[in-house]
């Protein structure tokens, strides 16, 4: 309940609005050629880093949009996307 | 009791008279006491018999750090009535005893206490096994706190409060105050808490003086006056900090006065820097019968008098470890107060002028010496000093034993924030070693005592927390370090654990009646960290969170031990005072949704209720299987009040796209002018949603959902498509728009009254759209649909004209007999139609193929990488699924309930609906059962709920059960 996060539209908000949507995994694979099994690993699979992730989320109490952040997933705060990723 | 009625010190208003009932008689306490001053005032010294021996126990501390004046007030138990303001008419009973605190006949246990080793409950009383629950019931029954009774309702108003700060003060003493108003002056909105009812801390009571000359009272209500009056400070009386969280969130909760709105209330600050003003609590001192009634804390016997006017006995002895110790002997002295002996167990180091006001006043001080053994049964009657070693011992005749080892900082908040704390060998205290991001200590936690060093660091820790909050501070902040720097700074803390005794009555903690011989069973077994101490021999776990061992349990075990390492502190969890669940569960805000239809609804003798977020007329008389609604529907017409239903409209060029992408269809097939059913699945393939759309124009849907996924449509569509970047809008209509059912033979006479299009069969067939406007002026969205089985309109009228419709139709319908049918009866109608409503039908598990919709999915557009056609090209190869069959009951005069399971030797599959159908006259249902039991003729057995053994049968039947063919809703 001490998140914060940072809406592109909002701003720094609090946790409380938004909706977790995920880790980011890239878009959907195409469906021609997927194995049932990649597809449930794209589905299901989650990487659980403890530490800093991209992932997405849902500004549901505001301006209704998604969107990716950085977050430390051993503290549960928001940081700045680390430089490695860039 | 005579109150010092006179003193500028005091809290109270002796003139506003309170009343309070105690055992069936009425008492007389005075506006600002406590229920337990109240009750001090009246003469009661015994407030509650302790958790295991029944030992009685008196006023100790004022702050609620024990759980020695836990009493029952207003039917809640364990209230802390020392620090519970007295409201008028309160009721307090005493809790845990049989009989009376003052005589309980339960005391006997006290001299048990050799059968009652440290973890006697693990290690006794299991064997033999059969004997555990007889054993437990009769501890239980003599042991405990309060006990509240099982029908119990919580009075009063729960509120909350969420607020923004860029700097919270924990604590309004002298340094929270001055940390407030330094930080208050950079226009940073500052909030203070201060967990007593009014302002001042540790000065707030005090009349010796500061460095200028004004007592400290004085000065106290200074610095309140300033802070009060400073705009951008907000400040919370009487309010407890209880939590401390990431990026510096604050809890706590605030207690309301008679004249509040509220009862108490939570209050939540996302701060962005936090000061930690909290001050000392004083350290227990540790002898033979340290809790009885009569031995207190020196700032509880000093507050007693100077701020709710209570001598708090005739005749005393103290025995102190510093400064504030022997200046509450002074002060008590000179308000008339007898003094036998003073006991400092420093030998040296204390504040000359204070020892020469204790010689002028001819009270006798022995250096060196400590109280070791507290004689008298119910109360002190005279105590035994002797040297900190124990060589030579003198008794003393007293009343009032004012005990006191030392200085505990109130470290919670730096705990809660996950501080590392080490013990500091100066002060003897146990502090961060590290200071959390944003946090700053604040005046006596530090270890200073000197009130212009208290103040000096209160500026200072509020000058650096407006600074890191984001203020230009410039030079102010190396000003004020200067000068607190050449200020006195943290003073040698006294260090004694325990007086020189054996411990079999020593409480090191009076709510779990922890002994120091208790502490040392549990290191001989083999204990020997201070956290799992505590958990075995429970101290510091009562109501007062370790207000009482906290600081000396890991001294105690540091020394006995003989430990070469620091003393480890135990840890503290929020919430760091008791809190009420009420005060969390906050204000029962009854939220839900109205339809426009809502008070014609209620006129018309709805019955209500709460349906997701709305309230909806589920029936519309007594009748709660709703035979006259259903039939006059089936043979007649009927209204319904859709107006739940979710609405939206998509449009902008990749709406289309979007559209591909979530349902399972091909809308590309969608005409204009006609409705298309359709499905959206997740990734699973498991049915998530369904509703119909029309085609406004090119890339310009409106459609519906079921009312349950309104809020979470635009969220859908909107993440299944978020790595596309396509351009399209999606806007909710579902509040806009009001819906509005018409079903039965009858609808269309009544629609053409109403409307001048042409409503034939040919012009406006099943599942045909049209838009119009009636009078004139109310625009329409028209639907043909079917399912509730007949003749249908579906009419979406914007929100405020939906009224006007219905009560046009209402009058048109007036001749046949028109009346409303609610929520349960198109649940029987469209389930005699076998249409499958999701949720009911199915549940997260259930995929689109297992609901018979396999139809809708069009498995010719892999290149819209629709949600769940990979998981349904999977599954259509899966034998092992629920299937939806019909059901019909073998006894048609009961059906089974919802839920209920169908078996063999085991679980096969579930009731979805089932109802008594009054158009068929059997009782038939859904249910989704393994494939192969899904063959027309099974007989399945179901499992209720309570059917003690008595099994109930149905069997598979075709599907729908009324109109298989579909006239009659199709002509």
């Amino acid at each position: 309940m001490a998140l914060t996060l940072t809406c592109p539209v909002c701003g720094k908000r609090n946790g409380y609005e938004f909706r977790y949507g995920g880790e980011d995994k890239g878009p959907r694979p195409a469906e021609a050629g997927l194995t049932p099994r990649a597809w449930c690993d794209y589905v299901h699979m989650n990487k659980c880093t403890a530490g800093v992730q991209k992932e997405w989320w849902f500004h549901r109490d505001g301006c209704g949009s998604w969107f990716t952040t950085w977050r430390d997933t051993t503290n549960n705060l928001e940081v700045e996307q680390p430089e490695a990723s860039k | 009791m005579n109150r010092l009625n006179q003193l500028p010190t005091l809290r109270i208003n002796p003139s506003e008279k309170l009343s309070l009932s105690y055992r069936g008689k009425s008492y007389q306490g005075v506006a600002g006491d406590t229920v337990a001053t109240a009750l001090y005032a009246n003469g009661v010294r015994v407030f509650a018999r302790s958790l295991k021996y029944h030992r009685p126990r008196g006023l100790y501390s004022l702050d609620g750090e024990c759980s020695n004046t836990c009493m029952d007030v207003n039917s809640i138990p364990n209230i802390r009535t020392e620090n519970t303001l007295l409201k008028d008419g309160m009721v307090v009973k005493e809790q845990n005893v049989m009989g009376s605190a003052d005589r309980d006949w339960l005391s006997f246990i006290d001299k048990l206490d050799w059968m009652m080793p440290a973890g006697f409950y693990y290690k006794t009383m299991h064997k033999p096994a059969s004997m555990w629950p007889v054993a437990m019931k009769q501890i239980r029954k003599a042991a405990g706190l309060g006990v509240i009774s099982a029908d119990y309702q919580m009075k009063g108003q729960y509120d909350e409060l969420f607020l923004k700060a860029e700097v919270t003060v924990i604590g309004g003493g002298a340094a929270g105050m001055t940390a407030a108003l330094a930080a208050a002056e950079s226009g940073q909105r500052v909030v203070l808490l201060e967990s007593r009812p009014h302002l001042g801390g540790c000065f707030d009571y005090r009349v010796s003086a500061t460095g200028d000359g004004t007592p400290l009272y004085e000065r106290a209500r200074e610095l309140a006056e300033k802070v009060e009056q400073t705009g951008n400070i907000r400040v919370f009386k009487h309010t407890s900090m209880v939590g401390a969280y990431n990026n510096n969130l604050i809890t706590g909760f605030q207690v309301g006065n008679a004249d509040d709105v509220f009862t108490e209330r939570y209050i939540e600050i996302r701060s962005n820097s936090v000061v930690v003003a909290t001050g000392c609590i004083e350290r227990p001192l540790i002898f033979d019968h340290n809790e009885r009634p009569g031995v207190m804390q020196a700032g509880c016997a000093h507050r007693m008098a100077r701020t709710y006017g209570l001598l708090p006995g005739s005749e005393a002895v103290f025995s102190v470890g510093h400064d504030l110790g022997l200046e509450a002997a002074v002060d008590l002295f000179d308000l008339g107060l007898k003094i036998n002996c003073v006991a400092d167990i420093r030998e040296d180091g204390q504040n000359a002028e204070l020892m020469l006001a204790l010689a002028e006043r001819k009270i006798p001080v022995l250096k060196g010496w400590v109280a070791s053994k507290a004689h008298g049964s119910k109360k002190v009657e005279k105590v035994t000093l002797s040297t900190v070693e124990g060589t030579v011992k003198r008794d003393f005749p007293c009343d009032l034993l004012v005990a006191s080892a030392g200085l505990t900082p109130v470290t919670g908040p730096f705990i809660l924030a996950q501080a590392k704390m080490g013990y500091d060998s100066h002060t003897g205290y146990f502090l961060p070693t590290e200071l959390p991001a944003k946090m700053f200590p604040a005046g006596r936690i530090t270890g200073i005592n000197n009130p212009g060093s208290i103040e000096a660091s209160g500026r200072l820790a509020g000058l650096k927390a407006a600074a890191a909050a984001g203020a230009d501070m410039g030079k102010t902040v190396a000003d004020a370090e200067k000068a607190a720097s050449t200020l006195p700074g943290p003073e040698r803390g006294c260090k004694l654990v325990t007086a020189p005794v054996k411990g079999r009555k020593s409480f090191i903690c009076f709510d779990e009646d922890t002994t120091i011989k208790n502490i040392k069973q549990a290191i001989d077994m083999g204990f020997d960290v201070p956290e799992l101490i505590k958990r075995f021999t429970s101290a510091g776990t009562g109501p007062g969170q370790g207000g009482i061992p906290g600081h000396n349990l890991p001294l105690f075990v540091a020394k006995y031990t003989a430990s070469i390492n620091t003393p480890v502190p135990t840890t503290v969890r929020p919430p760091l005072v008791p809190t009420f669940l009420a005060t969390y569960a906050g204000y029962n805000h009854h939220m839900f949704k109205h339809t426009p239809l809502n008070d014609s609804q209620k006129a018309d003798g709805g019955i209500f209720r709460n349906i997701g977020v709305w309230q909806r007329a589920r029936y519309f008389s007594d009748d709660f299987e709703c035979k006259e609604e259903i039939l006059n529907v089936r043979n007649n017409v009927g209204m319904l009040d859709g107006s739940t239903l979710g609405k939206f409209r998509i449009h902008g060029p990749d709406a289309l796209k979007a559209f591909q992408r979530v349902y399972v269809s091909d809308m590309s097939k969608v005409k204009e002018g006609r409705i298309k059913y359709s499905a959206m699945c997740n990734d699973d393939g498991c049915v998530m949603d369904d509703g119909v759309v029309v085609k406004l124009g090119e890339n310009d849907y409106y459609f519906t959902t079921s009312s349950g996924r309104a809020g979470q449509t635009v969220e859908w569509i909107r993440y299944h498509t978020r790595f596309d970047g396509w351009d399209f809008h999606l806007v909710n209509l579902t509040d806009a728009m009001g819906v509005i059912n018409l079903s039965g033979p009858n609808a269309r006479k009544v629609l053409a009254k109403v409307v001048d299009i042409d409503l034939s069969n040919e012009a406006f067939p099943f599942s045909g759209y049209k838009e119009f406007f009636i009078k004139d002026t109310i625009f329409v969205r028209a639907m043909r649909l079917g399912f509730v089985g007949e003749i249908s309109y579906e009419l979406h009228v914007p929100s405020s004209c939906t009224q006007a419709v219905w009560d046009m139709l209402k009058e048109a319908g007036a001749e046949f007999g028109i009346r409303n049918f609610g929520v349960e009866a198109q649940n029987v109608l469209r389930m005699e139609k076998c249409h499958i409503i999701l949720g009911q039908e199915s549940e997260q598990r259930t995929n689109l193929l297992d609901v018979g919709l396999g139809f809708l999915w069009d498995r010719k557009k892999a290149d819209a990488k629709t949600v769940g056609a990979v998981a349904l090209r999977q599954a259509e190869k899966d034998v092992g699924r629920l299937k939806l069959v019909g059901i019909s009951m073998e006894d048609d005069t009961r059906a089974a309930r919802e839920g209920a399971l169908i078996v063999d030797n085991k679980v096969r599959g579930y009731v979805a609906t089932m109802r008594k159908s009054f158009t068929t006259g059997e009782a038939v249902g859904m249910a989704l059962v393994e494939s192969q039991l899904a063959d027309k003729g099974t007989r399945l057995e179901i499992f209720e709920d309570e059917c003690n053994g008595v099994r109930l049968y149905a069997r598979v039947v075709p599907m729908p059960f009324y109109d298989p063919t579909g006239e009659r809703m199709k002509n």
